[in-house]
């Protein structure tokens, strides 16, 4: 808009044309919100230090460096003995491998060009590298589906929108922080290629594609829409060759692609998830067939060759379908997807599922947290889409609409739901300031005054009349009195426009404030490193995790077998490099019941498990001392529920644990199985004698807000070998067999 | 017995040439400090020309089981010290330095020197296994007498605990205890090579830290700054821990786990800045940093407190201004800088590893060390806008403890003139970018003309 009121006496030494202006612009604009998106996910570099955050990022860092030091040979074969002892991991085979691969080539490329940049930090400003990639990617693929105001809108809004930093600061290596870019690359490509038509661009989306499959098993999302948009196409009568052309050549070169990464194999031919792009593969033959016959054929006899094709074809497929089905060729329906269709599925059916937090379903509270003003931009950024419906826009409303059901459904999907948000927004906002700032802009033109005066009213408006004459667009035979309601009618939209652009500046700004708080308060602390504040407002830091991993590390044989629940598995491999029985890899259901069922379990009975599983050391979060809430004791029903969950846990009953009221609680009151169980005991040995707070009895549990049950005892099979500084990780040895004939 | 030792003692004077015979210790006192996790000998040697020619050099030594645990020796006249190098004396399996003197001993001259000894390892922890609320005892095996090739006329020695609880001691009378001090002798008539164990069993809960490989990077700028980094593993080869470690009794007891090492202060040069303390997982929190006035004083503390036999493994780093280090002369340069640098008092280093990365372009490269050290193969080094890589020197040397901390010197050439090569490479590779990207703005790669494509689109746009 403002380059539309620069005037045209141009040439002057350095005065640019409209048109650079523009694009200088338009750069400046794109690469500040890119330089943005990168410089707001560092906080928690420049708070703490440039570290690995959570559990996951920890072990797709294990293997980054594995690779980056192995080569992709020997990641490929790599049979991990570190974890899931003694089963062990085909690693090659059961990872998307493109996060560890793109920083493996970041890394060697920068090496070969002589940057000796550690891995560690490759791996912890990969995130939010991609997610400067994400911004510019937005903003393409907001220029095809809009225009380019619109697209530097969406590219600022998810330079900084929370929900897609929750997973892409600075250390936190996750899958996610590469996927998003893949995802709207793909989007882009696939755009262009429905627009344009060519083959070009389509291959183009199955390579973006294939980075996306080996990157996040969320392409399964990808691989549905976009059959889901060829769909819709073909019921709104809007299919033709560009899109028969564009969905066979990714769909082809898509699905052979992705059977390329091992961990996919034959699902994208297989499995249930993948069968709506086959389908619509099929349809697309179809329908072109038809259209071909149609053609050639009379009316009457198309009908009912019509008729007759579409019921062979259902009935041929159903069958097909029910022997693949009952053969097992047809992968059944797994328990993921059927927790993202039906919310209450996990938690009914699998336990392991339902304890993981972000797989529950997502709270209203928390759609505005993450995405604040873009929650209310969303419908009129589908209003403006439909008003003005395209092939492109069809995609965006599927887009929108169904991601929005399923970040409904898992918190951690929110992921998904953020861009299309950012670029719905952006269409909106950016199509409301559109219509508005014509406007503001041009009323100060036609008065010929600066915008400050005109709030002094209308003495202004007969000083202007002689402007009008010349600059604005009026029959020159208007007469005085509708030449002043005109005028008016001018200020009156002026004063709306102005107030309306004002009030979107105060939500946008109001939104970067939102975006930046969010930001520094949830989402940039590594949670390896804990912070608090103290009395006189300094900041502690508990780095008790680090300590005793450390210690697992430096001061326990090298093949010692770690058993601790699964949610440590991953930092204990990585950092403790040592053996471990579980891990953030649920994949053995069984296994980690065990692990359950020697938590549960009383003293003895736990012996004989740990004894089985060849364990030598035990590791316990215990946040009784410093008030830290997510500890083992907190999570220890679902340890009982897992356990409880197999035949071999049969033994342990949840309701075991509760009191005769029905409470979990570990004072006196407490049920005994539960003052008597193996974590209780890990946690609270001699945390009897210990005072916590001031004018509380010793033993006085912060976190449950109770002096514990069970004090004194003794531990018979165990011996403390290590407990951190805080008592926030407390470590077991695992004791002998004694000598016979003692 | 004493026949053959005799026999056997003559026989070694024989061999060993007059000269020896020419000497006598008139009187020795010797102080040892065992108070920390090494001994320290000092010697107050006088020592006589009783021969007829004049002396150029004398020999002294440790008794065989000694041997491979001195660290460190050296000799001084008063405040000079002198060259002393390893020797073999034939038929004895002890460990010998000739001193050179200064100046000629004459016929019937006497010389009072010092000869300084440090051990390391002679304290051999009594029993090994503790546990955590027992506290440390020692077991010391040195030897009474000053252990020369020649006659002791008189000796005395002092012995040093830092304690005053002594499990038991040699009794090779007389022999006294005072306080924290153990006194023996005067001894008269010492003959050459006499032995005595030096027996002493007591508590010593000084940190039994040893720093088992150190690795010590200098990397050299020309642009004004020294990186120095340092890489240790540190073992408590005291007692090891035997049964639990509590946490409980070691927040509650300050005498629990009392020979186990908390935290330890490493002194670095004062003009020291950018410190940095971290290992293999990232930062460690816990440490303090005090700048004084000659040194900056470092208050490290491992993640977890060292208690017999645990290990750990961190890395130091820090930059000091290269003017304070690098001198030049037109195109020659010389570095002097400390071929190790001290970590903690009394410490003691079983493996040292110094490699100086020396700017690019850098020849003619010549090191003088201050004792004799191995001197590894040259390597060369890539890091940032590097192109043939730079040279490493690398020295190793085992057994080192405090006194060991001395300047090397590194004479090189380096063109001065190279050093605007570096921000050349860089303008260089940016022009290439934007002639590059020049070029592609202003020239029209395509074969045919587009008009098929902005026909589609406008159909597109029609529908």
């Amino acid at each position: 808009m403002t380059t539309k009121a620069a005037p045209q006496t141009k040439t002057g030494g350095f005065r640019m044309s409209t048109d650079k202006q523009e694009t200088l612009l338009k750069l400046s604009i794109l690469s500040l919100a890119a330089i943005l998106s990168f410089a707001t996910r560092l906080f928690s570099v420049l708070r703490f230090e440039s570290v690995i955050h959570e559990f996951d990022p920890y072990f797709n860092f294990r293997t980054t460096k594995f690779l980056a030091e192995e080569g992709f040979y020997k990641f490929h074969n790599w049979f991990d003995d570190r974890a899931w002892y003694p089963l062990g991991r085909i690693i090659g085979g059961t990872i998307y491998p493109g996060l560890m691969v793109t920083s493996a080539a970041l890394y060697h490329l920068m090496w070969m060009i002589n940057i000796t940049i550690d891995i560690r930090n490759v791996c912890v400003f990969l995130a939010p590298f991609f997610s400067s990639l994400t911004t510019i990617v937005t903003y393409l693929l907001t220029k095809e589906l809009k225009d380019s105001a619109a697209g530097l809108v969406a590219a600022a809004m998810i330079a900084i929108v929370p929900g897609y930093i929750s997973r892409s600061v600075a250390g936190s290596y996750d899958n996610e922080g590469i996927a998003i870019f893949c995802m709207l690359l793909t989007y882009y490509m696939w755009i262009k290629a429905v627009k344009t038509g060519k083959i070009f661009w389509s291959a183009l989306a199955a390579l973006a594609y294939f980075y996306m499959v080996s990157s996040w098993g969320g392409y399964v999302f990808l691989i549905n829409l976009i059959p889901m948009h060829v769909f819709t196409l073909m019921v709104t009568g809007r299919f033709g060759a560009r899109v028969y052309v564009a969905y066979c050549t990714l769909y082809c070169l898509g699905t052979i692609l992705a059977m390329q990464i091992s961990f996919v194999g034959f699902q994208p031919v297989q499995s249930s998830e993948h069968m709506l792009a086959l389908g619509v593969f099929g349809l697309c033959q179809l329908h072109c067939f038809v259209d071909y016959l149609r053609g050639h054929l009379s009316a009457s006899d198309f009908q009912v060759l019509f008729k007759a094709t579409i019921v062979a074809t259902g009935t041929i497929l159903a069958v097909v379908t029910g022997i693949l089905t009952i053969t097992g060729k047809v992968s059944p329906w797994t328990g993921r997807f059927y927790s993202l269709l039906d919310p209450s599925y996990a938690k009914n059916h699998i336990p392991i599922i339902a304890s993981v937090s972000e797989h529950q379903p997502t709270s209203w509270s928390s759609f505005y947290f993450d995405l604040q003003l873009l929650v209310f931009l969303f419908p009129a950024g589908l209003y403006f889409c439909f008003r003005q419906l395209t092939d492109a826009n069809i995609f965006l409303i599927l887009y929108g609409v169904t991601s929005i059901y399923f970040a409904g459904v898992m918190v951690r999907l929110m992921l998904v739901l953020a861009p299309v948000m950012c670029i719905l927004g952006g269409i909106a906002m950016s199509g409301m300031l559109n219509r508005y700032m014509k406007d503001v802009d041009a009323s100060p033109v036609i008065l010929g005054m600066p915008a400050g005066n005109l709030a002094q009213g209308k003495q202004g408006d007969k000083r202007s009349k002689h402007k009008q004459e010349s600059n604005f667009v009026m029959k020159s035979e208007v007469c005085v009195y509708s030449h002043q309601v005109a005028i008016r009618d001018i200020i009156f939209q002026f004063q709306i426009a102005t107030l309306f652009v004002a009030i979107m500046c105060f939500f946008l700004i109001s939104y970067t404030m939102h975006c930046t708080w969010v930001t520094s308060e949830a989402y940039s602390s590594p949670s390896i490193v804990l912070s608090a504040r103290s009395h006189d407002n300094s900041r502690i830091i508990f780095d008790d995790f680090r300590e005793a991993y450390y210690w697992l590390r430096m001061n326990t044989p090298e093949d010692a077998r770690v058993m601790s629940w699964w949610d440590y598995g991953y930092q204990i491999t990585a950092m403790a490099n040592r053996t471990i029985l579980v891990d953030n890899n649920t994949w053995n259901n069984t296994h980690i019941s065990r692990v359950g069922q020697a938590m549960a379990s009383s003293e003895d009975k736990a012996y004989t498990i740990m004894r089985e599983l060849d364990v030598n050391y035990v590791l316990v979060i215990f946040g009784g001392l410093t008030g830290y809430s997510s500890d083992d004791i907190n999570k220890f029903l679902w340890m009982v529920r897992i356990g409880g969950s197999t035949d071999r846990g049969a033994h342990i009953k949840e309701w075991d644990y509760y009191t005769p009221q029905g409470e979990f609680r570990v004072d006196k009151e407490g049920s005994p199985t539960l003052l008597n169980c193996l974590m209780y005991k890990m946690c609270y040995y001699r945390f009897g004698q210990v005072y916590t707070e001031g004018g509380r009895p010793p033993g006085y549990d912060r976190v449950r807000g109770a002096e514990i049950g069970n004090k004194d005892f003794e531990l018979d099979v165990l011996e403390e070998a290590y407990t951190s500084e805080h008592w926030l990780v407390r470590i077991y040895k695992v004791k002998d067999l004694p000598n016979r004939g003692l | 017995m004493s026949h053959t030792r005799l026999l056997f003692l003559s026989f070694v004077i024989v061999v060993a040439g007059s000269a020896r015979a020419d000497l006598v210790n008139k009187n020795v006192e010797t102080v040892v400090d065992i108070s920390s996790q090494l001994a320290k000998i000092s010697n107050k040697v006088t020592v006589e020309n009783v021969g007829k020619t004049t002396l150029k050099s004398l020999i002294f030594g440790v008794p065989a089981h000694l041997k491979e645990r001195t660290s460190f020796v050296t000799a001084k006249v008063g405040e000079h010290l002198l060259r002393v190098t390893e020797t073999k004396l034939s038929g004895q399996d002890g460990g010998f330095w000739k001193v050179d003197l200064r100046s000629d001993l004459a016929a019937g001259r006497t010389l009072q020197l010092n000869i300084d000894l440090v051990l390391s390892r002679a304290l051999v922890p009594h029993p090994g296994q503790i546990t955590q609320k027992e506290k440390q005892l020692v077991l010391f095996e040195g030897n009474v007498y000053f252990f020369s090739p020649y006659l002791t006329e008189k000796q005395s020695l002092t012995v040093n605990l830092g304690t005053n609880s002594v499990e038991s001691y040699a009794r090779i009378q007389p022999v006294s205890q005072s306080d924290n001090k153990l006194n023996y002798g005067p001894y008269e008539k010492v003959q050459p090579f006499q032995e005595e164990r030096l027996n002493i069993h007591y508590e010593n809960n000084s940190p039994f830290l040893t720093i088992t490989r150190l690795e010590r990077l200098i990397e050299v700028s020309h642009w004004g700054n020294i990186a120095v980094e340092e890489t240790v593993d540190i073992e408590h080869q005291g007692a090891t821990l035997k049964g639990s470690f509590s946490r409980y009794e070691y927040q509650r007891e300050s005498q629990s786990g009392i020979s186990s090492v908390k935290s330890f202060r490493t002194a670095l040069p004062a003009s020291a800045v950018d410190v940095y303390y971290r290992d293999d997982i990232g930062n460690i929190s816990t440490s303090h940093m005090r700048v004084l006035s000659d040194s900056v004083e470092l208050e490290l503390r491992p993640r977890f407190p060292l208690f017999g036999g645990w290990k750990t493994h961190y890395t130091l780093g820090y930059n000091v201004p290269s003017y304070e280090y690098l001198f030049n002369q037109g195109d020659v340069f010389v570095l002097k800088m400390r071929l190790m640098d001290h970590v903690f008092d009394d410490m003691y280093i079983e493996h040292l590893i110094t490699k100086i990365i020396l700017p690019e372009g850098c020849h003619s490269i010549e090191l003088s060390a201050p004792y004799a050290v191995e001197r590894l193969k040259d390597t060369l080094h890539h890091t940032y806008l590097d192109t043939k890589g730079r040279p490493v020197i690398s020295v190793s040397k085992r057994q080192l403890v405090e006194n060991h901390i001395d300047d090397f010197e590194l004479r090189y050439k380096f063109a001065k003139v190279l050093m605007i090569q570096e921000p050349l490479l860089v303008i260089t590779a940016f022009f290439a970018l934007f002639v590059l990207v020049i070029i592609y703005v202003r020239l029209d790669f395509s074969i045919s003309e587009e008009e098929e494509h902005s026909r589609v689109d406008r159909e597109h746009k029609d529908k």
